[in-house]
């Protein structure tokens, strides 16, 4: 299964100056305090025309007639630079429409349900035309509702000065009003009906937006998530919903449920993560995230526009909705695996926050801040901010996703402009809470990327939970999504029928001197000859049958398979250039030349100790759980003629004494003993050979390229999974120079380790051997440390200074030197850790200390 | 607060991320509350008012670092600075 993708969203905005004056809270609250102030007063001279605010430049952004970034190219203040063209165009845009208040009035008694909202005759017979009329709305069946239930403006006018009904006013004349839906009970009072209504009709008007954008059929959708800021119920449950599935039904969803989801602010970016997983697991193909408006917030800050001469901006009632669904192959997807979120421990700093919903999601996916084209954060319009004092609140929120990269040392102080400019896009949406926050972009995202001008964005939302009262904590959550990689997921196979469960393997495919044809042929070949087992390939496009994941490189290969690892989605991988911990190495399978008999390696790659005695007696442990995992019950085990051979002999006879079975095997030569001869290597006399891996990796190479002339490695099964205690996943590993058979091999290699549980058998081996006095055996036999270079004595350890992403590797320092070598670069303050690379062991530094670092271990004498 | 200590003992510690939010602030504790909406509408509790930023010698510096350093870089700290000491007298 592929990641969810995003299929469509759509946007709808109203324009709403008697909303505004009579039931914006700003409005309401000013009435109550000071109901003779001159604001109110002089509020309807600073309204626009329906036409002003439909062709304010923001507003055409938000419906999608201008792409974000035109307003770049527009001088402020923007209302007074309007986008020219006839009303009925720039009422209707790419991604929605901005419908006029009398209209949107005639939406609210057709979503009302209980018959509260009461409208004056020929207003209602006006709208009933007008609506059936509207490409969008016109096939709506509750539209009926306006051919009944009228009255006149006598009796509304009594129902609101004496019965405590709700007045609706277009262009200052009452047209109807919105009754109480209880004698008494406050949540069904007149007004929190009329902002439920108005949500409601506002969202339904979206989501049929969305449909006519997308041409999903409303029959087609199995669950929609409602994340608005209001909140639907009586009083024994204010918040008792169901907005979602109200919705559905005004929109014809008849095969869906749905349900509402709340978080302030961030409820949107809640909602697209709660979709794209129900999608991503298989719950549900179609699901609908909408919200809708909320009238309250209109001319909230109204007197700031007002005292400025400016028109009241905030005249615009906003809604969306959004469209998730199963990978298409064309639409952008949803990296479900890439999520980011405020926890309740992150803490309230800006950097706290920032830090938890946008840097940490990112480090878990081994992504930086500049491997994100831009996000979408805040998206509030500035001229509606800056005037009541809180700024442009889209370029703080990207100054400080650039000035946390520069804590984070990925750009210098000096660059902090320049990445702000760089991932910078112009607020545009209105004030509403919920609606500018993250989703305004999910359309333009998607045509930009679709376009191929834009690989991968981030989505954020925030929230201020304290206006509820119920706690002080901030919330944020944030997801990315990525261009489609024009690539639909073979998932048929997830669905495997077969009565014996697949073991699942993925092989990554960049990297080889082959090329990745290459490659790929040995990951077919894998499939071919084993029909146990499930090849998954990471890598370019390929024509191939097999189930394949595309990603841009090396890096993200590794990235994605270490995150499937970790999920369960892959029982095993087989790569290469990939470094493992200190403590890690592998195990390498051979086809020994005299016999054609199979034998292991080890080891091949990396280091199981810095202490070579230490790593020798590891290197055997290793090896025996590798030989167990592939079915051999009590592998023979030989020690290869080498430096410390007879050490390690009389450390493995210790543990034998103390109970460890040790199966030790006889060299093929007259004297015998279990110290190997080249002979015996060349005839596979033991099951397992154990060697330093240097050495190791020295035999892989050549029992596997002497047929080929030596630049290509055609037999064997490569340098096997890396193998250490409590190690975690299984990875094989590969070398650039493996051919397809061998690659085959691999496979076949990683994929019999992960049936024959190594983990469990590597770990039962480990304790076995502390059982039997490892422990007191490696310090008995430890060797003392070739003399130091520097005077670190290993009881003056210094202490790491902070934490940097190290991805530069040094390598060339002597492995018993490794820890020291580190040591000396936490003395000078620079971050630093040590690994093992291709070619041996390397200390990991952060790039930009790569000189100084060279410098510092040249004058110690480590390079 | 004020009650307790007095303005001699007491300052007030502001965090705004915007210079005219900080200097409203800064001007509601000691001149009283300019748009005379809260409690504080003329209430004269002549406290003086300092921005986070101006106390970084005062602070651990890796407390600062921690929670301060990043919106260092955001916000424009000269402008903060001038238009809160405008309201210390």
């Amino acid at each position: 299964m592929g990641f969810p993708v995003l299929k469509g969203a759509a946007y709808a905005l109203i324009h709403a100056n008697d909303i505004t004056t009579h039931q914006g809270s700003t409005q309401t609250s000013e009435r109550r305090l000071n109901p003779d102030s001159d604001y109110l007063k002089e509020l309807p001279k600073h309204y626009r025309t329906f036409e002003q605010a439909a062709a304010y430049p923001p507003n055409q952004v938000y419906i999608g007639n201008l792409e974000p970034k035109a307003l770049n190219d527009i001088p402020r203040p923007w209302y007074e630079n309007p986008v020219k063209g006839a009303v009925k165009d720039v009422r209707k845009g790419k991604h929605g429409e901005i419908m006029p208040l009398d209209e949107f009035i005639g939406l609210i008694k057709a979503v009302d349900a209980f018959d509260l909202v009461i409208l004056e005759e020929k207003f209602q017979n006006k709208m009933y035309d007008v609506l059936k009329a509207h490409d969008v709305v016109g096939a709506w069946p509750f539209l009926e509702k306006l051919t009944k239930n009228h009255s006149d403006v006598a009796t509304i006018k009594d129902s609101v000065d004496n019965h405590g009904s709700e007045p609706l006013y277009y262009e200052e004349t009452l047209v109807g009003c919105v009754k109480k839906a209880h004698a008494f009970d406050e949540a069904l009072s007149s007004h929190v009906m009329f902002e439920n209504l108005v949500s409601k009709a506002s969202a339904a008007f979206s989501l049929s937006l969305l449909f006519k954008n997308t041409g999903l059929d409303p029959a087609d959708v199995d669950y929609i998530i409602e994340c608005s800021e209001e909140a639907c119920g009586d009083m024994n449950q204010r918040g008792g919903g169901n907005f979602a599935k109200s919705i559905g039904e005004t929109c014809g969803c008849v095969n869906a449920t749905g349900s509402d989801t709340r978080g302030f602010c961030a409820a949107p970016t809640h909602a697209m993560i709660n979709a794209a997983a129900l999608v991503k697991s298989g719950v549900y193909k179609n699901v609908i995230v909408v919200a809708g408006g909320a009238s309250t917030k209109l001319g909230m800050n109204g007197k700031d526009h007002a005292k400025k001469g400016m028109p009241i901006l905030e005249d615009v009632i906003g809604a969306f909705a959004a469209h998730i669904a199963e990978d298409d192959g064309t639409s952008p997807i949803i990296r479900t695996d890439i999520v980011g979120r405020h926890t309740v421990g992150s803490g309230a700093s800006p950097q706290a926050v920032t830090q938890a919903i946008v840097a940490d999601p990112l480090d878990r996916a081994g992504l930086k801040i500049a491997d994100i084209d831009t996000f979408s954060v805040e998206m509030q319009n500035p001229e509606v901010t800056e005037p009541a004092g809180a700024g442009d609140v889209p370029t703080a929120n990207y100054k400080m996703i650039a000035a946390l990269g520069v804590m984070r040392k990925e750009f210098e102080r000096t660059d902090l402009n320049n990445v702000v400019s760089k991932i910078a896009i112009p607020g545009f949406a209105p004030t509403q809470g919920h609606i500018p926050s993250g989703v305004p972009m999910l359309g333009h995202f998607k045509d930009i990327m679709e376009a191929g001008k834009l690989n991968r964005v981030m989505i954020v939302g925030k929230g201020s939970l304290f206006l509820g009262r119920l706690t002080n904590l901030f919330d944020g959550v944030s997801f990315v999504m990525e261009k489609n990689p024009g690539f639909t997921t073979d998932d048929s196979d997830d669905s495997d029928t077969s009565p014996v469960k697949r073991t699942k393997v993925a092989l990554t495919l960049m990297g080889s001197e082959h090329g990745e044809a290459e490659l790929l042929r040995g990951a077919e070949l894998a499939q071919a000859n084993n029909s146990d087992i499930q090849v998954v390939v990471i890598g370019s496009k390929h024509d191939t049958t097999l189930k394949s994941i595309v990603v841009v490189d090396e890096k993200e290969a590794h990235a994605r398979m270490d995150s499937m690892l970790k999920s369960g989605e892959l029982d095993a991988a087989v790569t290469m250039h990939y470094n493992f911990p200190i403590g890690v190495s592998t195990v390498g399978r051979v086809v020994t030349p005299a016999k054609g008999k199979n034998m292991l390696i080890a080891n091949t790659t990396g280091t199981s100790d810095t202490v070579r005695n230490a790593a020798l007696l590891k290197n055997t442990l290793q090896g025996v759980a590798v030989a167990k995992a592939c079915g051999i019950a009590r592998p023979t085990v030989g020690i290869l003629n080498i430096d410390g051979a007879r050490a390690l002999e009389r450390m493995l006879e210790g543990l034998k004494e103390k109970g460890y079975d040790i199966n030790f095997t006889e060299s093929a030569r007259a004297d015998g003993g279990a110290v190997m001869r080249g002979n015996d290597l060349l005839q596979g006399v033991p099951d397992v050979m154990v060697m330093d891996s240097l050495t190791g990796n020295v035999m892989m190479k050549t029992l596997s390229a002497f047929t080929t002339g030596g630049s290509y490695e055609s037999i064997g099964d490569g340098y096997g999974p890396g193998v250490g205690d409590g190690y975690d996943r299984i990875i094989n590993i590969i070398s650039r120079a493996s051919g397809a058979p061998v690659v085959a091999g691999a496979l076949a290699f990683a994929a019999n380790c992960a049936k024959g549980e190594l983990l469990k058998k590597v770990n039962a081996e480990f304790a076995a051997a502390k059982k039997a006095g490892m422990d007191d055996v490696l310090k008995k036999f430890a060797e003392v440390s070739a003399p130091s270079k520097s005077e670190d004595s290993g009881d003056d350890t210094p202490t790491a200074p902070p934490e940097k992403i190290v991805t530069t590797e040094i390598p060339g320092i002597e492995i018993l030197d490794l820890d020291d070598a580190v040591h000396v670069l936490w003395r000078a303050g620079i971050f630093a850790s040590s690994g093992m690379g291709c070619t041996g062991p390397i200390v990991l530094v952060a790039p930009e200390d790569e000189a100084q670092v060279r410098k510092l271990l040249t004058e110690s004498g480590h390079l | 607060m004020h009650d307790k200590y007095g303005k001699d003992d007491l300052i007030v510690l502001l965090g705004g991320a915007e210079a005219e939010a900080s200097g409203l602030a800064a001007e509601t504790v000691s001149a009283g509350d300019p748009t005379f909406a809260g409690p504080l509408a003329g209430v004269s509790l002549g406290l003086k008012a300092y921005h986070i930023v101006e106390l970084k010698d005062e602070i651990d510096a890796t407390v600062y670092e921690d929670q301060i350093a990043m919106m260092e870089m955001v916000i424009d700290v000269d402008a903060v600075i001038a238009e809160v000491a405008n309201y210390r007298g």
